[in-house]
């Protein structure tokens, strides 16, 4: 097709229908880009290249442009301009990744193939690739977009390497899509891989902590790929093949017992990233020790990978109903329950973890453990309205989870600090970051009107319907463990009083600022209107075979107690209003006064007094709940580890003191027997 | 608003009478609510006085209160977040009321749910928080710890008390549930048919009203009645207001989940004001828990007895 | 030094100077429209402090349990000044208490009452002759109403209490407008007894400015006393202050050098 750029501009602005004024704007750019395409150089490379680009697989563009985001920054990213163009090329693949069309239309096939060993790899994108990949790659552009001004050159002052950092960001949102976009085992595996190593990578890159946090990592994840090829072996053993089809067919064939193993290692080998009890332990200060800008986009959307493979085998393919078959023996629980548990028991511990922190990172850190609970819960409870819970809250999760870090490395970047008990009052000095936050703190904790009262509300309907009190019951505690530990990180961070060595604290920069807000606006706008991104889930929720969520624009629509968020956040605007009116039009004029002239007992304050309660924020709850979180989980690490060591102490012994060559020989003869 | 249907005037389409009918229905139920909070905190005072042999404050009391308050010609002020952290907890009340159906309007009943006014109910609760942090008072923040901590203690078992009440009967929609008590008469009242989940939900009631022993969150000699520390004039007064529309709305969803709603206004109102004066008459002779042992409380006793309950009504 | 013939009965208004005319413009919208009614419910509805200066406390229980009840009155006990009508000094006030009580005046809100329980605060009482205590108390705040005794009896206390609510309904209990238009005043009296560097952290000066009582009597030699040493403690408005913002529009100022 011969589609120049000029018959584009022209039939954009024929259909803006601009105003007067605007027609002479609209005839300097149409003659600047005239010039341009009638040059030479246009027309023997730019024409074609275009045509080249609008003709290819969107597939292949997609990963095209992510491969060339990768190169770019790996040359050019000592560059100053180098975050401006990673923004660019993220917009550029958001872009790429909207006209594969694979939401509402048929799932398309990638071109690109590798075949090794008479094994293809290949890639396709369907609803719940495009899911996934759109949260990626907005948790990339709003990451690039964070780090590219002030933050980008503070890091690069304290001596740490820029490329490297956008070298990791993209080479992230490559592995994560090419994760998603896999169409068989072995391309599955080979994203997996990519994406563990680019967070080993993101973590790892300033050393210190984050290090030690990412090789703590590193080893859960090892463990996690060696378990993910543990079944992926088992399922080639069954069905012979690696492609999805045949993965499918195999599955439905396999017996009880195989199907539970599957489970085990799958399962546990996901369940590992995503961070699900009791292989949460690495995930908290990983995340929380990275890079300001990469914290960011870890949190938002890092673990949920493991949440995809988990959709992919266990929700998509083994099927819920299936695991409710699935009994575990002598008791009467079956292994969608035992899931469904272990997901419950992730909202809570991590929660009441949380509640103790007293650095903001890990407390934000630690509430994204929590939330991925909810995900596969809603996951498991099956139901329409319940698994679309679980998959909205993946998206309304990664942007109030993206709003919340952006805000809190703001205030570290601003203050120096992300202890909570140093710091206090700065509404005054941060105003905008605090709106952030707030908007954040109402939407992690499910409140309306922000998006993440939606999924969480979807959540608690199905778990209603479905007959399931303990585990409403455990949902619900987790999100008024959440409640309570938002309200000290908003708390100590800008109420209360403001320190004196923060008197000068300056509002975060504007590079960091606009992210922030947009998202805030975001997350209002998805809690006003849920009916856009419902109707992702619906599609999601139909290619996966799932039933499918009755929405409509304000939420759900369903005579047994539906929702309608339009009418909810109206009457809440409408309320405020009142109370406003009352408030201001009823009562008289009130004078600001300074923090130092408050009741103390008649006692004088000064500015040198401490007069801020941070420090063991919830004395009285963790009196009684503080000696139930002994470490038990750690006392489990620590006996693994131990058991690790002991056998690896063994395994060295053998290497080393037995003849080398007689071990070979038996290796080869023992491959040799299996494979004839 | 049904009488609206039967008015016939040439000319006017019926739907502009639909939405006519839900914007008053929209301004009058939180006046109502107010109203009859007003009687509700003069019962409250009565109460307590009668408990302890004395005459009590004059019928309007809780009216003068408010308009005093409000009427104050100096008010201190300790910032922005101050001043909408109370229009937060006037507002949320406000929004929250008109999704409790009464007799004769059900309001936004349909658009929300019970799950949506548990949680409409949280806002005024973060509205106040946040205006009593920006105060920057410890004995403030000490109170909004304590009464987060509450929270947290009342709403375990208020939780599987609602999931007993959606369960047994099939849905979450108010109107939905006072339809089915009314159709069975009294045998089909709530309390009737889930006694041990009434029971459990009467002690949850207590939590969510703060009254005595479970007001460890204002505490006054302790901390100096903690949130309203640094609260004066208009701001006491929202908080007044506030108190009003708490004391209605848990009394109303106690009689809409247990007590079949109101078929007609007298029996509406007498049945909130009974409710109402249970948790009100226990709280006059009992002393205060402490925090911790408030949470333990909640979580043993009406936890127990709500998934009891909970055991009945599923089988 | 007052004369005991000097001290006024109770009910009867104090003859306080105002240095301006009567009727000068209330805060509160609604006050013109429904001067009536809101004064009718603050007579009806006052929050008392229980500050408890001195022995005259012991009197006040009685006064508030069931025997006498004070609640019938509208009246009920409040713990933070902030939330406070009525400021009762029961019993002597010792020159350390004292500051302690303007503090409280100070951060109370008005229309605020000040009420001298026991014949201490009238002109010293037992401790007449002390070097520690302060004699008169309305040199150092407004007072509204004295209620004399050694102590007042509970019926003593509603009696003065009554008498107070009536000069609340009649629009004549608005002694404490008097703190802001005479505030060089009083505070001459308190510099005199607590030193020349005495502060409290209120700007009453910034408040009368700001609610338009300001009076010819609020400033004179003891507030520049005043101002010498006092810090003036604004309150911290917020602000949005983006340093790279500004640099850049600076350095534009400076000669339009692109960075």
């Amino acid at each position: 097709m011969a589609t120049s750029p000029l018959t584009v501009v022209d039939q954009l602005f024929a259909g803006l229908h601009l105003p007067d004024g605007f027609d002479a704007v609209a005839g300097v750019i149409r003659e600047s880009l005239a010039q341009v395409t009638n040059s030479a150089i246009w027309t023997r490379y730019g024409q074609q290249s275009l045509e080249w680009l609008i003709g290819m697989n969107p597939v292949d563009r997609l990963f095209m442009l992510s491969a060339l985001t990768l190169l770019l920054m790996l040359l050019l990213g000592r560059l100053r301009s180098a975050g401006v163009l990673a923004v660019l090329l993220y917009g550029a693949q958001f872009a790429a990744l909207l006209s594969t069309d694979t939401l509402f239309g048929a799932p398309a096939a990638a071109e690109v193939r590798i075949t090794v060993a008479d094994q293809s790899l290949h890639w396709s994108y369907d609803a719940l690739s495009w899911f996934f990949a759109m949260i990626t790659i907005g948790a990339a552009f709003v990451t690039a977009w964070y780090a590219a001004g002030s933050w980008m050159r503070r890091y690069r002052e304290a001596g740490r390497s820029a490329p490297a950092f956008h070298v990791a960001l993209a080479l992230n949102c490559f592995g994560m899509l090419l994760l998603v976009g896999s169409a068989d085992l072995l391309s599955l595996f080979l994203g997996w891989e990519l994406v563990s190593w680019a967070s080993f990578l993101l973590m790892a890159l300033v050393g210190g902590l984050g290090a030690q946090a990412a090789l703590k990592y590193l080893a859960y994840a090892i463990s996690a790929a060696m378990l993910i090829l543990g079944g992926i072996a088992l399922i080639y053993s069954v069905g012979g093949s690696f492609e999805y089809g045949a993965v499918v067919a195999a599955i439905r064939g396999m017996t009880d017992v195989q199907v539970w193993t599957l489970l085990l290692l799958l399962g546990g080998g996901f369940a590992v990233k995503l961070g699900l009890l009791p292989f949460h332990l690495w995930q908290a200060a990983a995340y929380a020790e990275a890079p300001g800008a990469g914290s960011v986009f870890l949190g938002a959307i890092s673990a949920r990978m493991g949440l995809f493979g988990i959709i992919v085998f266990i929700v998509g393919m083994i099927g819920v109903g299936r695991l409710m078959t699935l009994e575990i023996p002598y008791t009467f629980m079956s292994s969608r329950e035992l899931i469904a548990w272990m997901a419950a028991f992730t909202i809570i511990v991590p929660t009441y973890t949380a509640l103790q922190q007293h650095d903001a990172r890990y407390l934000l850190a630690w509430h994204g453990i929590g939330q991925g609970g909810y995900m596969l819960l809603g996951l498991m409870v099956g139901d329409a309205v319940g698994s679309a819970g679980g998959l909205l809250h993946c998206f309304n999760y990664a942007i109030t989870q993206a709003a919340l870090l952006m805000a809190v490395f703001a205030v570290v970047h601003r203050t120096g600090t992300a202890d909570l008990n140093q710091l206090g009052g700065l509404v005054a000095r941060m105003p905008l970051t605090f709106l952030v936050l707030l908007f954040g703190i109402i939407s992690l904790a499910g409140l309306p009107p922000m998006a993440g009262f939606v999924s969480k509300w979807m959540v608690y309907r199905s778990l209603i319907t479905e007959g399931m009190p303990l585990l409403f019951v455990a949902a619900v505690v987790g999100t008024l463990g959440t409640i309570l530990s938002v309200y000290k990180l908003i708390h100590n961070i800008f109420l209360g009083q403001l320190r004196v060595e923060h008197q000068e604290v300056a509002e975060a920069p504007l590079s960091m600022l606009i992210p922030m807000l947009g998202l805030s606006a975001l997350i209002f706008l998805a809690g006003f209107i849920p009916g856009p991104a419902l109707s992702w889930v619906a599609q999601v929720q139909g290619q996966l075979g799932l039933p499918v969520v009755p929405w409509v624009l304000g939420g759900i629509v369903d005579p047994r107690g539906g929702l309608d968020m339009i009418w909810l956040v109206g009457i809440l605007m409408a309320g405020f209003g009142v109370g406003a009116l009352v408030f201001y039009g009823f009562g008289g004029r009130s004078r600001r006064v300074h923090q130092l002239d408050n009741y103390a007992g008649g006692h004088f304050l000064t500015a040198d007094v401490h007069y801020q309660y941070s420090d063991n924020f919830y004395a009285g709850l963790m009196h009684l709940i503080g000696p139930w979180y002994r470490g038990s989980f750690r006392w489990l690490e620590r006996s693994l580890a131990a058991t690790l060591d002991l056998v690896s102490f063994g395994a060295d012994g053998l290497y080393r003191l037995a003849q080398p060559t007689l071990l070979m020989l038996a290796a080869a003869v023992a491959m040799l027997a299996w494979v004839l | 608003m049904d009488w609206l249907s039967a008015v016939n005037l040439d000319g006017l389409a019926a739907v502009d009478f639909h939405w006519l009918g839900l914007v008053l229905e929209l301004v009058l139920m939180p006046l109502i609510a107010f109203v009859v909070g007003l009687g509700l905190v003069l019962m409250l005072r009565k109460i307590a006085a009668r408990l302890q042999r004395r005459v009590g404050p004059p019928l309007l009391q809780p009216l003068w209160d408010i308009i005093k308050l409000h009427a104050k010609e100096t008010q201190t002020s300790h910032g922005l977040i101050h001043e909408i952290g109370i229009v937060m907890a006037i507002g949320g009340y406000v929004a929250a009321v008109t999704l409790l159906p009464v007799p004769g309007m059900n309001g936004l009943a349909e658009q929300g749910g019970l799950i949506a006014l548990l949680y409409m109910t949280m806002i005024p609760s973060l509205g106040l928080a946040l205006g009593v942090g920006q105060c920057a008072n410890p004995n403030g923040s000490i109170g909004i710890s304590r009464a987060l901590t509450a929270m947290l203690a009342y709403d375990v078992p208020m939780v599987i008390v609602i999931f007993g009440v959606a369960f047994h009967f099939g849905s979450l929609n108010l109107v939905h549930l006072i339809a089915a008590q009314q159709a069975g008469g009294i045998a089909g009242w709530g309390i009737v048919q889930m006694p041990l989940l009434a029971l459990a939900g009467l002690f949850a009631l207590q939590g969510m009203l703060g009254k005595q022993p479970f007001e460890i969150y204002v505490a006054p000699a302790e901390i100096a009645t903690g949130p309203m520390v640094e609260m004066g004039g208009k701001f006491l007064g929202g908080l007044f207001v506030m108190q009003c529309f708490q004391l209605y709305t848990g009394g109303a969803l106690y009689v809409t989940l247990f007590l079949g709603g109101g078929e007609h206004w007298l029996t509406f109102l007498f049945k909130v004001f009974v409710v109402t004066a249970i948790p009100m008459t226990i709280a006059m002779v009992f002393p205060r828990y402490r925090t911790e042992d408030m949470v333990r409380l909640f979580w043993k006793w009406p936890t127990m007895i709500g998934l009891l309950g909970i055991a009945f009504v599923m089988n | 030094m007052t004369h005991i013939d000097q001290v006024p009965t109770p009910g009867a208004p104090l003859p306080v100077e105002i240095g301006v005319k009567a009727g000068a413009a209330r805060t509160n919208p609604f006050a013109r429209v429904f001067d009536e009614l809101v004064r009718f419910a603050q007579s009806r509805s006052l929050f008392m402090l229980h500050y408890c200066t001195g022995c005259g406390a012991v009197e006040l229980p009685p006064a508030m349990t069931s025997r006498f009840d004070m609640e019938r009155l509208g009246i009920q006990p409040m713990v933070s000044p902030r939330q406070a009508d009525i400021l009762l000094i029961t019993g002597y006030v010792s020159v350390k208490t004292l500051k302690r009580v303007i503090l409280t005046y100070e951060q109370m809100n008005s229309p605020k009452y000040v009420i001298g329980i026991c014949s201490c605060t009238v002109n010293g009482g037992m401790y007449w002759q002390s070097y520690a205590t302060a004699k008169k108390l309305n040199d150092y705040m407004p007072v509204d109403i004295y209620i004399a005794g050694c102590m007042p009896r509970p019926e003593a206390v509603i009696e003065g209490l009554r008498g107070l609510i009536e000069n609340i309904r009649t629009g004549r209990a608005d002694a404490w407008k008097d703190y802001y238009r005479r505030y060089d005043h009083y505070l001459g009296n308190q510099q005199r007894l607590f030193g020349a560097d005495w502060q409290t952290p209120t700007d009453v000066i910034a408040e009368a400015r700001h609610y338009d009582l300001f009076g010819p009597a609020t400033l004179g030699a003891h507030t520049a006393l005043l101002e010498q040493h006092q810090r003036p403690l604004e309150a911290l408005e917020m602000r949005i202050e983006i340093p790279e913002l500004m640099r850049r529009r600076s350095r534009a100022d400076q000669g339009g050098t692109a960075q």
